[in-house]
């Protein structure tokens, strides 16, 4: 008789699996967390800046989220489209996103994998940081990279006495992504 | 057994960097070492004890192996133990931590475990003084039971977000914060209308991880925003830090620890307007018995002030001992009992200051008289001993009590005194203090006890006195009563 009851038993039995086990402080602060994603993604689509994008990625799961960057005009990722991913913490935004270039680049703090060396994701990380001011950091620091602290040591060289030697070793390591990666 | 070497083993950390005092401001030593050294988890110790035994002699070192210990000790974090803000405990705990460390801290930590007896350990985890403020300040609110200060207090650290907005941080950002410190208004409220006996509740909303870091993140933000708008005040004491990076690295981060400028800003911006005073007291080896107190606010109310203990490194909650509260006037009886005692102030007075008279309780309690015009007042010639106002056992020749003498019938009783009889001869005798065997007893006119009624007319100094004549002629007049057999209260 009770369909509704049924269905909602046999179709989403883990979502009652979780309510149940979560007690009530962390179903709170994950709300909270849903809560502060919402109004970000929300700020980030009502008023976006220039060369910069993020959704969270289509599993419907708001602790993922995929960005673009573009590479910034008169430097030697101008006009190079960048991928990365932003995994949030349980606790966001008391602890910093982790956030990794998807896309291959070559920068004095990246390093191969895609890890960023970026004081603001990590101890200089506040919670009024967003991933706007994120993206927004990132893409100036393609423009000036901080060659004090490099995590590719070649790159750091290479940027501060051969600019044209450079952006060959950036567009070389370049490599558009399709969009299912 | 194992209780011992772990004992032995803490002190010999101690002893190592007390030969090293330089160390807190050295480069080579980073915080997080430092940050260590109180913790009771002595497994967390174990590879600072590890650095600190092979590198007795420091300078000793080659440069590869600074650079190795240095990298080693910037990754070394420690796992913070124990609840982000713990119930309140005796302050005896601190002063068993360093019973075998330095003397100073040993003399110092038992000294505050008397003056300040009782403690709030915050956990280690780079939030623990500006966790420490903010809960002092919800704890103080809460100490009132006042309801209508409690929404006073809500809506003034509401009205501070337009400081927020006036430093440009969105409001989808930080009302996330605002929401959570909202909510421990609204507890407030709710535990007074309660009546809750304590402030478990407010501990409880201080160890949820999350609530309480939203809470501290938004004094974080308050004190940044404060800073920002009043520059001139605290930018000289950053130089050559700009106060823009001080913020965006020191105080609006989620783990930088609170320093001196910071915590002054946090006063000065959020705690100081509620009324609240603050206090630090400084445990380090500066001579001295006792902890370098510092306060932060003109005035620490000794009701209402947050008081934190410092060691290098790290906040606690602390609280003074409850002060007993002392009715009896800070005035020396004594020195009007003195019988070759000339009048103090001749001008002032019309009437023959013989020695009967100085005996009046009532004028020595008003100040007028102590401070004196002349300067060779009578006060300074009197012994300073602090006796009992109430017992004057070595003034008894002193005190002729001419009433005394003339007291023919001090059985009168006293129970129903009728002012309205215009009999002249009331009872004030039976007021007075009869000659006990262990000498007589004053007991004091109440007016004396309220330090507002200290200002007696110069010109009538009886006035309120039971040794004022005028009184009998008073048709009002209504003697004070009082058995002298009644036990004191």
């Amino acid at each position: 008789m009770d369909y509704t009851m049924e269905d909602t038993q046999n179709s989403a039995p883990e979502s009652l699996e979780t309510t149940k086990l979560s007690g009530a402080g962390q179903r709170n602060e994950t709300q909270s967390v849903t809560k502060r994603l919402q109004a970000e993604l929300m700020q980030l689509m009502m008023s976006p800046s220039p060369g910069i994008s993020a959704f969270p990625n289509a599993d419907g799961n708001l602790l993922a989220w995929t960005a673009t960057i573009t590479g910034p005009t008169e430097t030697p990722y101008e006009g190079l489209t960048l991928k990365l991913t932003f995994d949030f913490p349980n606790n966001y935004p008391y602890s910093p996103p982790t956030v990794l270039f998807k896309t291959p680049i070559y920068h004095p703090n990246v390093d191969f994998s895609g890890r960023i060396c970026l004081d603001i994701l990590k101890d200089k990380w506040s919670a009024v940081y967003n991933v706007q001011t994120v993206l927004v950091s990132l893409q100036s620091l393609l423009g000036e990279p901080n060659n004090a602290s490099p995590l590719n040591a070649q790159a750091a060289e290479l940027w501060d006495s051969d600019q044209a030697e450079f952006k060959k070793h950036v567009l070389s390591r370049h490599r558009d992504l399709d969009d299912e990666e | 057994m194992s209780r011992q070497a772990n004992c032995g083993h803490t002190s010999a950390v101690f002893s190592l960097v007390v030969k090293f005092p330089g160390c807190y401001q050295d480069a080579l030593a980073p915080p997080a070492f430092f940050r260590s050294l109180g913790l009771p988890n002595l497994a967390a110790l174990e590879p600072v004890s590890f650095i600190m035994s092979n590198s007795s002699n420091m300078n000793a070192l080659s440069a590869d192996e600074m650079e190795r210990f240095q990298k080693l000790s910037n990754d070394f974090e420690p796992e913070a133990p124990g609840l982000l803000v713990s119930a309140k405990q005796s302050s005896q705990s601190i002063a068993m931590e360093y019973a075998n460390a330095d003397p100073t801290f040993a003399t110092k930590t038992n000294a505050l475990a008397i003056t300040h007896p009782m403690t709030r350990v915050m956990k280690r985890d780079g939030n623990c003084g500006w966790r420490a403020m903010a809960f002092g300040y919800f704890e103080t609110l809460f100490s009132f039971r006042d309801l209508l200060r409690v929404e006073q207090e809500r809506i003034r650290i509401k009205s501070l977000n337009y400081t927020l907005d006036q430093v440009g941080y969105p409001e989808h950002l930080y009302e996330m914060f605002t929401d959570a410190t909202d909510e421990v208004f609204a507890q407030i409220s709710t535990a007074i209308q309660n009546s809750d006996p304590d402030e478990s509740f407010l501990v409880n909303a201080f160890n949820d991880e999350y609530n309480s870091n939203s809470i501290v993140m938004h004094f974080r933000l308050l004190t940044g925003a404060w800073m920002k708008l009043n520059r001139a005040q605290y930018e000289p004491f950053l130089e050559p830090i700009p106060l823009d990076q001080y913020c965006a690295t020191e105080i609006d981060t989620v783990r930088s620890e609170i320093d001196q400028v910071g915590l002054q800003a946090l006063t000065d911006g959020v705690i100081s307007n509620a009324g609240f005073g603050v206090e630090v007291l400084y445990l380090d080896r500066s001579r001295g018995d006792a902890v370098t107190p510092h306060q932060f606010t003109q005035n620490c109310p000794s009701d209402a002030t947050i008081r934190l203990l410092y060691r290098p490194g790290h906040y606690d909650i602390i609280y003074r001992a409850e002060q007993t509260v002392n009715v009896a006037p800070v005035v020396n009886f004594q020195y009007a009992m003195t019988s070759d005692y000339v009048s103090w102030d001749q001008g002032a007075l019309s009437f023959d200051a013989n020695p009967h008279l100085m005996a009046i309780p009532n004028l020595m309690a008003d100040p007028a008289f102590a401070m004196g015009g002349a300067p060779m007042s009578p006060v300074s010639s009197v012994s300073p001993s602090p006796a009992s106002p109430y017992r004057l056992s070595p003034t008894q020749e002193m005190y002729p009590s001419p009433m005394q003498s003339n007291a023919i019938i001090p059985s009168i009783p006293v129970s129903s005194p009728t002012p309205s009889l215009p009999s002249a001869a009331p009872p004030p005798m039976t007021s007075l203090p009869s000659r006990s065997n262990d000498g007589p007893q004053i007991r004091l006119n109440p007016l004396v006890m309220r330090p507002s009624l200290n200002h007696l007319p110069v010109t009538a100094p009886f006035k309120n006195s039971p040794y004022n004549q005028a009184h009998f002629r008073n048709q009002d007049f209504e003697p004070i009563h009082w058995a002298p057999n009644e036990s004191r209260k």
